[in-house]
């Protein structure tokens, strides 16, 4: 594939992605309003309702850029991860439309993580910085690992306006460093209209958010990007780059020691005070959660929370091209 | 100053990701034991090779998990 082919075809799928995205969004806004598909922003003093979810449109955007990547340049690597992506969105839009147990999304996700290995969209080295690890069969069994993993991490962060999404776009970056120096243009290509889709939803996401994405948004973001970095060989990059967000999750995990629901969590992490600030709750019972770490020791608005993870969220990326840097001078070796 | 704490958080875990990385490239990977001189022997040696990858990554979360827990005692003032 010559440099100005792949040029073209990232123009293209990246400006379909944004431009579906930027443009469907205010319509399907107003749509999930008349259908009084809206929850309340608790954070906020006015309480508004903001409708959910957005996935519907994500998708729609991401899948029109893969079906033209593919009829461009057919690759299995790109129908591996579209079709995850559509699983994971199901998923998600059947926890959207009813609230299923806890154990339900990291179940089902793991049927998502099944286009990978059998249209062989993986490989069988594990790429760990230092070197490859030749695990065949164990690293079958960390795709079906890495999917759900991926696409709850993203679903546990979403919890103030934007957070979801920039998390995504910031970690994007190296993940996608990586993939073009490490992997291959064909999965470069198929990561791009996640990076431009998320770019364009970020519009409508950020603070204050006009729409919410929904389980079936953060679901389809996250198993993605975990697609994306086993597809594109940069499995501990993207761990790497979305620290903050992994982090929650174990913090999250190692505290109530069982896989549950956000909101059928007893004990909350946090408080919200009479001025509409966040405080970390003193009870021993309250889960841990990046956000309750973040106002440990005073209240913060939500708005400076926000800022806070999306520096966290940039560090840790800064650390990811780092570890590139590290692997390139390795792999030189 | 609360941020700079979790920062340290976040480089104490990607430092922990490196040398875990590290250790499983340059001390488990090259293992090879030799007892049967036959397939047999490749088994053993992969079986081994998963229990310490394994036991390596449990070990790196249970490390997280005590980090974790002095941290928020630290913080919130917890007995």
């Amino acid at each position: 594939m010559t440099p100005i082919i792949i040029i073209v075809s990232a123009a293209v799928i990246s400006s379909i992605s944004f431009l579906t995205v930027y443009f469907l969004m205010p319509w399907f806004i107003r749509y999930l309003i008349r259908k009084g598909r809206v929850v309340q922003d608790y954070h906020k003093s006015t309480r508004p309702s903001i409708p959910r979810p957005a996935g519907p449109i994500l998708l729609l955007g991401i899948a029109i850029s893969e079906i033209i990547l593919y009829l461009l340049m057919p690759d299995i690597k790109t129908l591996a991860i579209l079709l995850t992506t559509i699983i994971a969105f199901i998923v998600g839009f059947i926890d959207d439309l009813r609230v299923m147990p806890g154990w339900f999304k990291p179940a089902a996700l793991v049927v998502a993580a099944i286009p990978i290995i059998v249209l062989g969209a993986h490989s069988n080295y594990l790429n760990l910085i230092f070197g490859d690890s030749y695990i065949p069969i164990l690293y079958l069994a960390l795709i079906l690992a890495i999917i759900p993993i991926a696409g709850n991490t993203i679903n546990s962060i979403d919890v103030l306006n934007g957070v979801a999404t920039g998390i995504i776009i910031i970690s994007s970056v190296p993940l996608l460093t990586s993939i073009a120096i490490f992997g291959d243009s064909e999965t470069l290509l198929t990561a791009l209209p996640m990076f431009f889709g998320a770019i364009a939803f970020y519009r409508y996401h950020k603070m204050p958010s006009k729409i919410f994405p929904g389980d079936s948004g953060t679901l389809l973001l996250g198993a993605m990007y975990g697609a994306v970095a086993i597809a594109g060989r940069s499995e501990l990059i993207a761990v790497i780059a979305l620290l903050p967000a992994v982090m929650n999750s174990f913090l999250f995990l190692s505290s109530v020691k069982k896989i549950v629901e956000h909101r059928n969590v007893k004990s909350r992490p946090t408080i919200l005070t009479d001025d509409f600030k966040l405080v970390a709750s003193r009870s021993k019972d309250a889960p841990s959660t990046l956000v309750r770490l973040i106002v440990a020791k005073g209240p913060l608005s939500e708005e400076q929370i926000v800022r806070r993870i999306f520096a966290l969220a940039v560090f840790s990326s800064i650390l990811a091209l780092v570890t590139i840097a590290i692997q390139f001078y390795f792999v030189k070796l | 100053m609360e941020t700079i704490g979790i920062f340290g958080l976040v480089f104490v875990m990607w430092l922990m990701i490196l040398v875990v990385s590290f250790f499983l490239i340059v001390v488990v990977a090259p293992l090879h034991i030799s007892i049967f001189h036959n397939m047999t022997d490749r088994y053993i040696t992969s079986a081994i090779q998963a229990i310490f990858a394994i036991g390596i990554v449990i070990a790196l979360i249970s490390l997280l998990g005590k980090m974790k827990g002095r941290y928020l005692k630290n913080k919130l003032n917890f007995p």
